[in-house]
């Protein structure tokens, strides 16, 4: 995903893209700087990477959309290019309180992209738009 | 959007006393941007059909435009033109389910137009003190940054494509609750959907009344504000040249329209 981060987020998914590349982990001194950047969803979005929980949908038109299983098993579908998720924490933190820049869902897609573990599935062009319209899905 | 938005207002500049220098006043946003039209609906859909038309005859592309309600005296040229597309989706699910289907299309569209996007979003159930309801912040979201995610993903066929037509902007209008007139909203609280929407549209067209006799002086029947700028973008983001336009809109009786840049 690409814009909408402030520079000290994507500075942040760049060194943890680097130092996951070269020793499959994330030291502490970056965990510390995900909780302080992200607050109480950097756990949260790390037990879903954990999980293996993000997926990332492609069609034969070429369009991608993440999918995310939440923490009761629901699927959320997130945007390449922008921030929207339709779980209760990006609507209420998010877009009704303006105290968050993401939920963890997000995060946990910024984050699998980061750290390459994120899944892959590949569907037709009409699940695609039913994915996006979020009338159907997978 | 607003290139093209500018676009139109300098096609139809009075051709006396107008500086028609290209480099006047300050330089719109970069082209990608999207721009939401807010302001009254009956001069808001004008706005987007002239922005329809000087897009597909002035720039060639393909333009795809969606609205609730059926025009029902569009021009015989719009009619014949193979380059607009006319969807009159009936619910916000329609809507949704058009644009995120836009990416099936062979030749995919580098303008997508939303008529009302209040009247998409507005929730089903009638209220006498409220336009909208909690949950239409999450759909307001939703269409939003569909709109925003389809525009990046058709450029970027587009560019592959090596098209002239790249990149795929997006305008919507809307009518706040403000500008509806609901005497009953507190007028210094903001309108929620719109804060929701700023989100994700960087540029906003506003159009304003002006309800002196500034009109009469013209001898014209009415006269508006048309102000472009950006909306607030975070400090630390990037964030392209800043927008700040104002035109002025002369209707008048025989329906001709005249911009004026101030």
């Amino acid at each position: 995903m690409r814009t909408f981060l402030p520079a000290v987020a994507e500075q942040l998914f760049r060194d943890i893209q680097k130092i996951y590349e070269e020793t499959t982990q994330i030291p502490d001194d970056l965990l510390i700087a995900l909780k302080f950047v992200f607050g109480t969803c950097a756990l949260q979005a790390l037990d879903l990477v954990d999980q293996r929980s993000v997926t990332c949908l492609s069609s034969p038109s070429g369009r991608k959309a993440f999918q995310v299983i939440g923490g009761s098993g629901r699927l959320y579908t997130c945007f390449l290019s922008c921030h929207y998720c339709p779980c209760p924490a990006f609507t209420y933190t998010v877009l009704r309180r303006n105290q968050g820049l993401l939920c963890k869902h997000i995060l946990a897609v910024y984050l699998c992209q980061a750290m390459a573990v994120t899944q892959q599935e590949s569907i037709s062009d009409q699940q695609m738009s039913a994915v996006l319209s979020g009338t159907g899905g997978p | 959007m607003t290139d093209i938005l500018t676009l139109v207002f300098r096609t139809l500049s009075s051709q006396t006393g107008q500086n028609k220098d290209p480099s006047a006043g300050p330089p719109p946003p970069a082209p990608h941007s999207n721009t939401l039209v807010v302001g009254e609906h009956r001069l808001s859909r004008s706005v987007l059909l002239l922005a329809a038309v000087t897009a597909a005859s002035e720039l060639g592309v393909r333009v795809a435009f969606f609205a609730q309600t059926q025009i029902q005296s569009l021009p015989e040229c719009l009619q014949r033109c193979s380059k607009i597309t006319f969807s009159y989706p009936r619910t916000l699910e329609e809507l949704l389910q058009q644009v995120a289907s836009l990416h099936e299309f062979p030749c995919p569209p580098s303008l997508i137009i939303i008529d009302r996007l209040d009247g998409f979003l507005r929730g089903a159930v009638a209220s006498s003190h409220a336009g909208f309801h909690s949950g239409d912040e999450s759909r307001a979201a939703h269409l939003a940054a569909l709109l925003c995610d389809t525009a990046a993903f058709l450029t970027e066929v587009l560019e592959k494509r090596g098209s002239s037509s790249a990149p795929c902007r997006t305008i919507a209008s809307f009518l706040s609750d403000a500008d509806s007139g609901q005497e009953s909203r507190d007028p210094s609280a903001m309108d929620p959907i719109l804060d929701v929407l700023d989100r994700y549209f960087q540029a906003r067209c506003t159009l304003d009344q002006d309800r002196s006799y500034e009109a009469a002086a013209a001898a014209a029947q009415e006269a508006w504000h048309v102000y472009l700028s950006g909306t607030k973008i975070p400090d630390d983001l990037e964030d392209g040249p800043t927008l700040a336009q104002e035109w002025k809109l002369f209707i008048f009786p025989e329906g001709l329209m005249e911009f004026k840049l101030v």
